[in-house]
Order: structure tokens, then sequence, then C-alpha cells
């Protein structure tokens, strides 16, 4: 590894540990970092200060850490996968499945509202798996750009429901605004409760596959001279970046842009493509920018929360038009 | 890949030929592209498998390298069937260098071949001090090692092919099977590509070359094998497969391999055409001085050498 790739992944790991704990020491109400050492290591007494550091900022931090860290491994299983750098977990169907989820729940049955990780994720993982059945089936099947534009198709088939609903119901669409731009919410650990099981297997996947995709990158002649099943490895890298994406948007709604702007900011900035560097670099500078995102979100303009979505957007576009243009 | 318990790991006979392929059928998308082809590939040889476009040369090399499904037929690599092997032992018995590789951005020679020692790494293992030192040989070997730290898509086509095939070698598997690797290259580069894969075969290896050129074919390789019409037609020594009969049998050329003892070979043809010799003398009406016909095949022919 070169000093540039250690000083990439150090300054993403520290800025990760940085950003958590700013996450957790500040917020709308202010609490004494004495406060919150003690809540944290169990020594506080019973009161609302522990309550809301223990169940309102840490849920909240590992909610922030988690959908980072899932949306830049997702962006970069589907960059190798597909072997195309426009690749996110928006060219899966997942968000399109997703968002339609989600909404279906909000305006629909907004009764049921604690549902909405589960119709977000269930949905999300339909649409993938939907794409999958038409583009990895049959003669021919599991080629990039095949999967790429079923992808595309079902991302547009489940936009239209999505539309669909909001024009049916234009009194409850303000209830849904908040979910499509983008945004944690202080629910406890209910969401993660729903989600955790295909966060561990989509990043125990990634881990695993990190090496088999730094072969396709050579072609899947190549691959497969070198041992690999390059059709298996591709469905493979997409079932795991779906699984993430999807309970990325379960937890935090549509901030995928994250999938798509992580890998590429970590490839210039470290001058690499080594997926076994990429993925988890990846991990930690998505966790790391969702928790800036988040902790800025929270407390630019207290007590108002500010959407996370469109923040980071802001955040991360100049820094990613920047390096593109300084790119030889 | 660690052996699935109840799979027992393969015996490799020693004895046996390193590739043995019988009477290989394959078909794609329904199409049957192989009717029964074979192939013996020994230590140290050269092999060169020949034909007319079309033929099923490369879906005959890659079946046998794992890469198609065979429909019929036996292939064994050292006296296993190629059914029985799986990932990271079947990439330890061959190496595939493709026609045309992709060439990924932002990936270095280094990388690349790096990528192609990690048959010899364990999942989520690193590569070790041993392998690094494979990586530089193989860079060493390929004659890449001036340019290891360049980006793939700065190369020539010369150059990346030879990257092509020190991602073989770091394999370090005793068979390198190569698609037609010269198809794209120049005199120079092919001459190049031609002596570092014969030196290989004095190193070891066993080469088996999908090749177009039959000059090139039957300056390097020991044995040649003819595809035609999805069938080995022939099987032996350039000297004796090669000869003029077979080669307007199966290319339907009037063409004639020359083979020196100095190691030139030529291939010379009759491009436009068998001419008769008793159809009388022929007028070049843009000539000034009529052309001469000495012999039949030698109106023009094609004097690319290589030598052994």
């Amino acid at each position: 590894m070169s000093l540039r790739q250690i000083l990439v992944a150090l300054f993403a790991l520290a800025a990760l540990v940085a950003s958590a704990i700013a996450s957790i020491a500040f917020g709308a109400v202010h609490v004494p970092i004495g406060d919150v050492i003690d809540a944290l290591t169990g020594q506080a007494r019973d009161g609302p200060l522990k309550q809301i550091i223990l169940d309102l900022r840490l849920p909240r931090m590992v909610e922030a850490l988690l959908v980072g860290a899932a949306l830049g491994v997702a962006g970069t299983l589907l960059q190798g996968a597909l072997a195309n750098p426009l690749a996110s977990p928006d060219v899966m169907g997942v968000t399109g499945g997703a968002s339609f989820g989600a909404i279906l729940i909000l305006i629909v049955f907004p009764s049921q509202i604690a549902l909405l990780p589960v119709g977000a994720l269930a949905v999300g993982m339909i649409a993938a798996g939907l794409v999958f059945v038409i583009g990895a089936t049959g003669v021919g099947g599991g080629s990039a750009a095949r999967l790429i534009l079923a992808g595309i198709a079902m991302t547009a088939a489940f936009q239209a429901g999505t539309t669909s609903l909001m024009a049916s119901f234009p009194d409850r669409v303000p209830g849904a605004i908040f979910w499509l731009a983008g945004g944690l919410t202080t629910a406890g650990w209910e969401n993660i409760k729903v989600t955790w099981p295909y966060l561990a297997i989509g990043f125990v996947l990634a881990a695993l596959l990190a090496r088999p995709l730094d072969r396709l990158a050579l072609g899947d002649d190549v691959a497969a001279s070198l041992g690999s099943r390059p059709r298996a490895v591709r469905l493979t890298a997409a079932i795991a970046a779906a699984m993430l994406a999807a309970c990325a948007a379960a937890i935090a709604g549509l901030v995928t842009f994250l999938g798509l702007f992580i890998p590429h900011v970590v490839r210039m900035a470290a001058g690499t493509s080594s997926n076994t560097y990429i993925v988890p670099v990846s991990a930690l500078a998505g966790a790391a920018l969702m928790l800036v995102g988040d902790t800025l979100a929270r407390t630019v303009a207290a007590p108002i929360e500010l959407p996370v979505g469109p923040l980071m957007v802001l955040l991360g576009v100049p820094v990613f038009l920047y390096l593109l243009r300084r790119q030889t | 890949m660690s052996p699935l318990p109840g799979r027992a790991e393969p015996v490799f006979d020693s004895s046996a030929p390193l590739l043995e392929a019988r009477d290989v059928t394959v078909s794609l998308g329904g199409r049957q592209i192989l009717h029964g082809a074979d192939i013996t590939v020994e230590v140290g040889s050269l092999v060169a498998i020949v034909g007319p476009n079309g033929a099923g040369k490369s879906t005959f090399a890659r079946t046998v390298s794992g890469l198609l499904r065979p429909e019929g037929g036996s292939v064994r690599w050292s006296g296993v069937e190629l059914g029985e092997l799986r990932g990271r032992t079947l990439a330890q018995l061959r190496a595939f260098v493709p026609q045309r590789a992709r060439v990924p951005e932002g990936v270095s020679v280094r990388e690349a071949v790096r990528i192609g020692r990690s048959p010899h790494v364990k999942p989520l293992g690193r590569l070790l001090r041993a392998d690094h030192d494979a990586v530089d040989r193989a860079m060493e070997r390929a004659g890449v090692a001036q340019f290891a730290d360049r980006a793939l898509t700065t190369l020539s086509g010369g150059e990346l092919q030879r990257v092509q095939i020190a991602v073989g070698l770091a394999q370090e598997a005793p068979v390198l099977m190569a698609d037609e690797p010269t198809s794209h290259l120049d005199l120079g580069a092919t001459a190049t590509l031609a002596k570092l894969l014969r030196g290989l075969t004095a190193d070891g290896l066993a080469v088996v070359l999908v090749v177009h050129d039959l000059s090139l074919a039957a300056a390097v390789a020991d044995t040649v094998v003819v595809i035609a019409g999805g069938r080995s037609v022939a099987i032996g020594p350039p000297s004796e497969v090669l000869v003029r009969e077979r080669l307007h049998e199966v290319w339907h050329v009037d063409a004639a391999l020359e083979q020196r003892p100095d190691g030139h070979t030529a291939l010379h043809v009759a491009w436009l055409g068998r001419t008769e010799p008793d159809s009388g003398f022929h007028l070049d009406r843009d000539s000034p001085h009529p052309p001469q016909f000495p012999t039949s095949e030698a109106e023009t022919s094609d004097e690319r050498t290589s030598p052994r």
C-alpha cells in the first residue's frame, strides 16, 4: 500500500471517529461532555440527559454510521460488478422499489407508520429481485448491460407507482416529503432491529467479494482463468449491494447519492481502484460523511432539523466536481 | 477454496499428460460448435491450435480451460477430470490469457499482475513475501517490469499483451493457454511475443497457442492441432500437418509452407487463386515488361518470419 493510500485511509478513519464523537456530543439540547461520557460508560444517574444520550443520540449515531457505510459499500460493489462508473444502488431498482414501499405506507396506510422500514426494505428487495430474474436468467443473462437496463426499467415502473400514489392522495404528500428528501429519525433502535440481519449479510458478502471483484476488473475471461465464476460473482455482488441499499433506504430514506459518490471520491483521492482497499475505505468514508451530514442537519438550525439528503448532496457535489476536474 | 466436506481432494497422476482432451463436444445457444476435438499437451511443449475463422479454435481452448462447459467427451488435467476441478485448484493448473482482456481504468501493471497471483492467496488473506516475489518474477519474465507502475490504459498493444501474459505467469500454472495473443500486434511485437512464449517452454512450462498465422505456428510449435468444422482434423508436427493438400482442404487456398533450417518460416500463398501453367503467357496491360511467373504459387507471398 502506498503512503497516499495509507494517509487517505487514516484520514477517513479519523473523520469517522471525530464525527461519531460530534454526533453524540452535539444536538438541540446541550449535554455537558462529562455527562455524555458518564452515560456511555454506564455511570450516569437516570434522568433526561442520560435518556437523550442513550435512547436518542446513540441509536441515531449508529444509524448514520450503518447507512453511510452501507451506501459506500453498495456503490463500490455495483460499480465493480457492473464494470460501470455510473452504477449506484439506483440502477438495481432498489431505490425506486424502496421509495414505493415507503410511500405506500406513508400515504395509503399512515396509521401503520411503524411498518415504514419493513415496507421500504421489502419492496426495495422485491424490485432488485425482479431485476435479477429479468436481467440474469436466460440466454446471455447476467451481463452488465442487461442488468442495468432491467434496473432502469424497474426503477421507472416503481417511480410511476410512487408518483401515482402521491397524485392520488395530494393532501398526504407533505408527510412523505421528509422521507423522500432523506434523513434519519429519532426512532430509537427500531429501524436497526428490522434491518440488521440484512446489513450483516451485506457487509460479510462485501468483504468476501472484494478480491473476486478485482479479478472481474480484468474481464470475465481473466476472472475465470483465476478460478472465479464471473456470473456468480457479479450476481452475488449485486444482491449484497441491493440488500445494503434497501436497508439504507429503510433507515434513512433517499440518500443514495452517497452510493455513487463515495467510491469515486475514495478512488480519486487514493489513486487506486483495488477493491480490497476501496471497499473498506468507502465504508469508513461513507459512515463519516453521513455522520457529519446528520450532525450538521441537527445542529445548524436547531431546533429545526434540516433534511440530510439535500444537505449531503450540497456538501458532496463540490468535492466530487473538484476531484473530477483534477483527475488525469 | 477449501474442499467442501465430503468432497475428496483430486489426486493428480504425474505420469499423465498435463492436458488430455478426447472427443470434446460443445454447444452454444443450442448450436453445436465442436463435434469432436482432441488435444494432448505434455510438459515443456508448445501446441498451436490453428484453423479457419469460426472453426471452433477459441471455443475448444476455452472449453478445455474450463471457461465453457463441455457437452461430451473427456478433458483431463494431469489425469483428473475437468468437472472435478474447482476454482483455485484449476487456476493453479492452467492460466488462460484471453484474446482481448478488459483494460480497467486506474489499475497499474503491478496491481494487475498481483490480481493474477490471487489464486495462491486465501480469501481475505494478504499477499505474502513469496507472492510478491512471484509477481516480480512474472513481470521480469514477460518484460514488463520496467513499466510496472504505469497505468494499463497508457500501454501499447504489445505491452498490454505482455502484461496479460505476466498476469497468467503469476498464477504459476504449468500450462499457459493464450487465445490469439498476436492477432492485433505489429511484426516486431509479434516476434517479441513469439520469443517470449517459446522461451517459456524452455523454462519448463507448456504453452497452448490459438493462432491464425500459420508461418508463426510453424516457427514456434512442436505440435499443431488443426481444427476445421468443429473437429480436430490433424495433429502432429507442423511440417507433417501443414502440408499443401491440407491447406487447400481446410482453408481452400493454394498455399505452401516453407521451413528453412535456420528457423525462418514463410507461407507462400496464391492470394488471387492459382495460375494455370498451361494457360499461355499473361499480358499485364499496365506494365511495359510482361511479368514472369516462374512457379504457380509464388505470385505473392506472406514473408512473415519468426526465429525459433
